[in-house]
């Protein structure tokens, strides 16, 4: 069954391992550029002590390198398109699964061969990308502190794995329902494209209860290493959240910034005893005044200590359910005609 | 060779199958001895394929029972390696070449004869080592032909095998079948809507039509049975009552029954006449479609 799996598929193994190639070449030689410029930078700032301000002045890489890591995002859900969806649909719309369903091997094995490979390949192939971005983005997870931020944690760690798994199990499954390529397609990457949105923006914010702190306005605090932050404000005298947010931002220095906000957005919302500092040239006092009257900063974040317990959590989402969408294809191929 | 004690290969008691709302099979009794070459013989839709894919295990029947190779059609190596199935539209990998196709029977199938496939392709002329997909339809219908033969089995069902062959390649390929079935330990059940294609090869029929079984049986006890009885225009009454009256074709000065016979004929107004077995099946299947030709008149019931 393997030989009639590699027969079947060799064009394509031959392609996916050739792009692989490409990539993986492009992303060493240019990965090493960018960890010598950022080691000579953080040598230069160190001399000068002005390390504090280098994630603001030094930019790593090129706009076009970090535009296409930022597209292996897609890449689970083009491997359970390009893949997936075509491995059982394409038999049955071409009927050569009568052909195969007719030699002497039974379909459950048939399809346990087919899926054994295919999910073995794409993890292989997904779960090397994302090592290749995992240890190109090494230096700017440690200027930006970006690897626990949606987006970049989508593409880095282990739960780019987990997506493919997801995604090619997504495909096969569809295809074998609707036996049909184009329509298992378009399936697929809907189905997938939905539960992708509705577990980053709703399920992995909770998957452990996120910290809260509150602070004083006039020294705002910044968790270490990279955390997430969730929400951010200013809470009343009473505790309560104020609509006002941002004021204890740690934007707090930069000061145009920092009025403009207040004069367009706080203005009225500001107590009746603050409200005339907030004409002046400098934000200090009005804040100063608001810290007097008993407001304070909050910021809510998962910190950076839980990065590695969120991505497992994440990822068993996704291999658990591509579990559960394999078991259904293996239901519908042994009981349904072909 | 043939006898009546051979065991039966193909066993099926009330078979039927139905998708949502249609009924493709209905009520299906039929028995294939072993060492047969059954013809199955029914217009388009008739049900045909069903019964194939239900013999094969493709499908799953609705109702009634099936026995095959002396048990139930499965999705298992011990069952599949005893069946051989071509389907109709020869479904093959068309960018795998013949030589993969031997490939991947032999990695399929405990019992393989890949050397048979050469030894064909190259009587027939055609290359191994080009996609089946650059084929032309009767090379294509020929590979098949001969991979499904590859698995040496016991039951080979044939969906239209030779509706890709031109007239020569037809009679090789059913004297090759023939051959095969002579070797022994061979029963095919082949299916075509047109009798000619078969009637040389085959010794055994199964009639269908409107998802029905008409007839099963030998062809040579089937044509013993019926007989055509030619008399003047009378009453029948007693002719029906005793016999089974597949058809009557009535004129003003002249009659013609086909009758399935329960006894001997012994009203000597009638002339009593041997039925062939084209004659045979159109018979059948006039009755099923009720008002065949202006003249005819078709009565009977249904089996």
């Amino acid at each position: 069954m393997t030989w009639l799996v590699w027969r079947q598929h060799r064009n394509q193994a031959y392609f996916a391992a050739a792009a692989l190639a490409a990539f993986a070449v492009l992303l060493l030689v240019t990965g090493h550029q960018i960890a010598s410029q950022y080691q000579s930078a953080v040598t230069a700032c160190v001399a000068s002590q002005t390390c504090g301000d280098l994630a603001n002045v030094l930019s790593l890489g090129s706009p076009v390198l970090t535009l296409l890591v930022t597209l292996t995002v897609a890449v689970p859900a083009l491997l359970g398109v390009f893949w997936g969806g075509p491995l059982v649909a394409r038999e049955l719309e071409t009927g050569t699964n009568q052909f195969a369903w007719t030699q002497g091997i039974s379909r459950s094995r048939w399809l346990t061969v087919k899926i054994g490979w295919v999910m073995l390949a794409a993890a292989a192939w997904g779960g090397a990308v994302s090592a290749l971005v995992t240890w190109w983005s090494g230096p700017e997870n440690a200027l930006k502190h970006q690897n626990f931020q949606p987006g970049q944690f989508d593409i880095q760690g282990i739960v780019p794995v987990g997506y493919v798994l997801f995604a090619v199990a997504l495909g096969v499954t569809a295809g074998t329902l609707l036996r049909r390529t184009l329509p298992a397609l378009a399936v697929t990457l809907g189905l997938f494209a939905l539960l992708r949105i509705v577990v980053a923006e709703f399920l992995r914010p909770r998957y452990m209860t996120a910290i809260t702190t509150a602070y004083n306005l006039l020294h705002p605090v910044t968790p270490r290493g990279s955390f997430w932050q969730l929400a951010s404000g200013t809470l009343g005298p009473g505790g309560k959240v104020q609509s006002f947010l941002g004021i204890g931002s740690a934007k707090i220095e930069l000061r145009e910034q920092f009025s403009a906000h207040l004069n367009q957005v706080i203005v009225d919302r500001v107590p009746p005893a603050c409200s005339a500092y907030l004409h002046g040239v400098s934000p200090l006092p009005a804040v100063a005044c608001l810290t007097r009257q008993g407001y304070r900063g909050f910021l809510t974040y998962q910190p950076a200590s839980r990065y590695w317990a969120f991505q497992s959590i994440e990822t068993g989402i996704f291999v658990f359910l591509a579990v559960a969408l394999i078991a259904v294809a293996a239901i519908a191929v042994r009981r349904r005609d072909a | 060779m043939m006898a009546s004690s051979d065991p039966a290969v193909i066993q099926t008691r009330r078979l039927s199958k139905r998708y949502r709302r249609v009924t493709a099979l209905s009520e299906a009794t039929v028995t294939v001895p072993e060492g047969r070459i059954s013809a199955l013989i029914g217009p388009n839709g008739a049900g045909k394929t069903t019964l194939l894919r239900l013999l094969t295990g493709l499908a799953r029947p609705t109702g009634g029972d099936i026995t095959v190779l002396g048990g139930t059609p499965r999705q298992n190596a011990a069952f599949l390696s005893g069946v051989g199935f071509l389907a109709q539209e020869i479904p093959l990998y068309r960018h795998l070449s013949a030589e993969d196709h031997i490939g991947i029977g032999a990695h399929l199938n405990a019992r393989w004869d890949g050397t048979s496939v050469r030894r064909r392709l190259e009587s027939l002329d055609i290359p191994v080592d080009r996609q089946v997909g650059r084929l032309s339809g009767g090379q294509r219908a020929q590979l098949a032909l001969a991979l499904t033969l590859a698995k040496r089995p016991r039951l080979l069902l044939l969906d239209e095998p030779v509706a890709a062959l031109d007239p020569l390649a037809r009679r090789q390929f059913l004297a090759h079948l023939a051959e095969a079935v002579a070797d022994g330990g061979l029963t095919v059940v082949l299916s075509s809507h047109l009798l000619a294609d078969l009637e040389r090869t085959c010794d055994h029929l199964i009639l269908l039509a409107k998802s029905r079984v008409q007839l099963c049986g030998d062809i040579d006890t089937l044509l013993a049975e019926h007989q055509v009885l030619v008399g003047p225009a009378k009453d029948t009454t007693a002719i029906e009552r005793d016999h089974t009256l597949v058809q009557a074709v009535r004129t003003a000065r002249q009659t013609t029954l086909l009758i399935r016979r329960s006894g001997p004929v012994i009203d000597p107004a009638f002339e009593v006449a041997d039925v062939g077995l084209e004659e045979l099946v159109l018979g059948y299947m006039g009755q099923v479609a009720g008002a065949a030709p202006a003249q005819l008149t078709s009565i009977g019931e249904d089996q």
